[in-house]
């Protein structure tokens, strides 16, 4: 026993566990500041397009130092909670508009509207990415500099294109026919897949808005659209195609197994965002898939839903606000929002990166700028500030969508009891908000 | 008067046929089946994590070759682990001090003392075992800060330490309940003092119990995950589980990456265990018969 007791504490000592004390935090010393950022998504794909930002914003404000904090993404959400709550927020850190309404109404984040507007960034962030930034809070505040957006887009098999002779499908009616065609179940071969499982429901969202061409989630009086008969029509048309161009097991298909059987050669066309490429690509080849924007709808409306964008935001907390703003802006600068998105694949904020050239060879980004940059695009904006929104979505209609799918619930039933949760939800939010 | 006890006719064990090869072979069946199919299920997550650590990217091989080593490089090297393990062991290694000093005391004084209050105060410990530490993350959080022990390693070693006790103390205090005081008070009347009748006579016994409060206190500070994240704000002193997050992306995950850390991570664990799994069976067991 005092061998074992004598090696740990002699191990102990030797390691220096007194030396990790809680040091000095973050502080202006001799005319140098320091501010602490976190990344709310920190891990081998991002951190080092952080500190490669990092470096460079040091060598432009040689008195400001950054120090890097990577928060892994399942858990950024409640370290921010756990540091609202029990003190110890960062100067500065990363947030997105999932997020947003959380921190907000909290107080935690610092408005930007005035910083942005005296900074040479004025004007130059993208206006779909703003206006959804904003539509995130009730206020209609800016609270954090926009980074970047993701898309919803179709990935679809060039090649089986290619072969089949058909082109990439532009309106709805020329999508259902591709599917139809491009489908072979002699050869483990469908036209589509539809996510049925933990994530559905956005999917589903898009499909439906995307072929009604409805642009907005609640009407004037604050009733849900979802339920409007061009979007039942369009669930049923959906719903129809579960198991004819499908695999029967998409009723429980998640992120993972929608990648699986894509990536596995199964599938023609598969419906994600612009998140999924590198895997795609790794696994098909670059050649063997490209992106579609989601389909016009039969009146040739462009109907997107919003997606969470990512920045940074200022923490109100904070005693270094300047220079943690200065930190935001030179990260959305067009060098560093350039770099950002070219290195994790996901569409700038800054509307003067647009221009650069790995836009134009990264053929999913440039399909998707393209869409989010056209003024006739309608952007459908989710209500992620909804609280309720979440478990409305995951834990009563998930289930609920999967019913539809196997005929056990008509779609009209679904959506009535889908637009009486969130039209309760708003009226709610209203409520609360004035 | 004498009585003599005979044992009775029917509790006598009637002589059992010799068991033929057949039914030899029907119980060894009997045990291994089940005993197969838990090992099947327990060692194929394992078999599957050293396969996509040791094989190389893109390979879709049932087995770990071509065996390489880029995993490691990359979690040890590129994600910090070196730096994570070293963090991981201080905090282990002082929860396992910690907690076994302070058992060890505490299990005394409830197994030699009587005081008023004691009954409460087990039952006291024993409901603190129901309470998950999520709950109590942010008023630790709160405590910590007052104390100027956010982002300290200091901060896992309490929390650890405090989450370890209730259990630790209770079993060991089972344990020297079960060394006759006679032991002790022969050491008094050879002139031994408490302390040094206690250290003569009692630690030397207390081995298997040490090892097995020492060893929990150890894998479950190894483990945590929750508590390093929350109470460390710096790269520099996160611990392997916080590293181990790191390789699991929004939208994918770095199996190579991820199951090579896992490899790292379970090494400490296997080895605390191959060391002390003599001692443990015997230090649970003990303890647990008087609370």
């Amino acid at each position: 026993m005092r061998p074992l007791l004598a090696l740990a504490t002699a191990a102990l000592l030797g390691l220096g566990l007194t030396a990790c004390g809680s040091g000095s935090s973050p502080s202006a010393a001799g005319g140098e500041t320091t501010i602490t950022f976190w990344d709310d998504n920190g891990g081998p794909a991002r951190t080092p397009v952080w500190q490669h930002i990092i470096g460079e914003f040091q060598k432009a404000n040689p008195k400001i130092k950054v120090k890097y904090v990577g928060i892994p993404i399942a858990q950024a959400q409640q370290k921010y909670d756990t540091a609202i709550a029990g003190g110890g927020l960062p100067d500065v850190g990363g947030v997105s508009t999932a997020m947003l309404a959380n921190l907000v109404a909290q107080k935690a984040l610092e408005p930007l509207d005035d910083r942005i507007a005296k900074s040479a960034l004025n004007g130059k962030i993208n206006r779909q990415v703003l206006t959804t930034v904003k539509a995130t809070v009730p206020d209609g505040k800016t609270y954090m500099m926009p980074m970047s957006t993701n898309m919803g887009v179709f990935w679809y098999r060039t090649d089986w294109f290619k072969e089949a002779g058909i082109a990439a499908p532009k309106t709805w009616s020329e999508f259902f026919t591709a599917i139809e065609k491009l489908t072979d179940k002699s050869k483990n071969r469908y036209g589509f897949t539809i996510r049925g499982g933990a994530g559905s429901i956005a999917q589903m969202m898009e499909v439906l808005y995307g072929q009604s061409g409805i642009t907005e989630i609640f009407d004037p009086a604050g009733k849900a659209t979802i339920n409007d008969p061009r979007n039942v029509a369009a669930l049923e048309k959906l719903a129809g195609l579960y198991k004819k161009v499908t695999p029967e097991a998409d009723v429980t298909n998640d992120y993972v197994k929608m990648v699986a059987q894509f990536d596995g050669g199964n599938i023609a066309i598969m419906q994600h965002n612009l998140g999924s490429y590198n895997d795609h690509a790794k696994t098909l080849g670059e050649d063997k898939v490209a992106a579609m924007a989601v389909p016009r709808s039969d009146s040739g409306t462009q109907s997107i839903l919003s997606n969470p964008v990512s920045g940074i935001g200022v923490f109100a907390a904070g005693e270094r606000k300047d220079a943690a703003f200065k930190f935001a802006e030179f990260a959305a600068s067009k060098a560093m929002n350039s770099h950002w998105a070219e290195k994790t694949g996901v569409l700038p904020a800054n509307t003067e990166v647009d221009g650069e050239r790995w836009i134009k060879d990264a053929q999913h980004v440039a399909e998707a700028s393209r869409v989010l940059n056209d003024p006739a695009t309608k952007v459908v904006q989710m209500p992620y500030y909804l609280p309720e929104f979440n478990a409305i979505t995951k834990t009563e209609m998930e289930p609920l969508f999967q019913k539809v799918l196997l005929g056990q619930m008509p779609a009209k039933t679904f959506l009535d009891q889908f637009s009486a949760k969130l039209t309760e939800a708003q009226a709610k939010y209203r409520q609360r908000n004035g | 008067m004498t009585t003599v006890l005979e044992r009775p006719e029917a509790a006598v064990s009637p002589a059992r046929p010799a068991p033929g090869r057949s039914a030899q072979r029907v119980s060894r069946w009997q045990i291994w089946a089940p005993l197969a199919l838990y090992l099947l299920f327990t060692l194929v997550p394992f078999y599957w994590m050293l396969v996509f650590a040791f094989r190389p990217r893109g390979s879709s091989s049932l087995l770990p070759w071509p065996i390489t080593f880029d995993n490691f490089a990359t979690v040890w090297n590129d994600l910090g682990f070196a730096m994570f393990f070293r963090n991981s062991l201080m905090v282990g290694l002082a929860s396992l001090v910690a907690t076994t000093l302070i058992a060890l005391a505490g299990g005394y004084a409830l197994a030699r003392y009587e005081f008023r209050g004691k009954r409460a105060f087990m039952v006291g410990m024993l409901c603190t075992q129901f309470i998950p530490g999520a709950m109590m993350l942010i008023p630790l959080f709160e405590i910590f800060r007052t104390l100027g022990l956010v982002n300290s390693l200091w901060s896992l070693v309490i929390a650890e330490t405090v989450f370890q006790l209730p259990l630790s103390l209770i079993l060991i205090s089972g344990f020297i309940k079960n060394i006759p005081v006679e032991l002790e008070q022969a050491a008094w009347v050879d002139g031994c003092g408490r302390l040094r009748g206690f250290l003569a006579v009692v630690l030397p016994l207390l081995r298997p119990a040490l090892v097995a409060v020492g060893s929990f206190a150890f894998i479950h500070s190894w483990n945590n995950f929750l508590f390093a994240l929350m109470f460390v704000n710096e790269q520099e002193k996160f611990t392997v589980p916080v590293g181990l997050s790191y390789t699991l992306g929004e939208f994918s995950v770095d199996f190579g990456a991820l199951a090579a850390g896992g490899v790292v991570a379970a090494v400490p664990v296997v080895l605390v265990f191959a060391f002390i799994q003599k001692y443990l069976v015997q230090g649970m067991s003990a303890g647990a018969v008087k609370g």
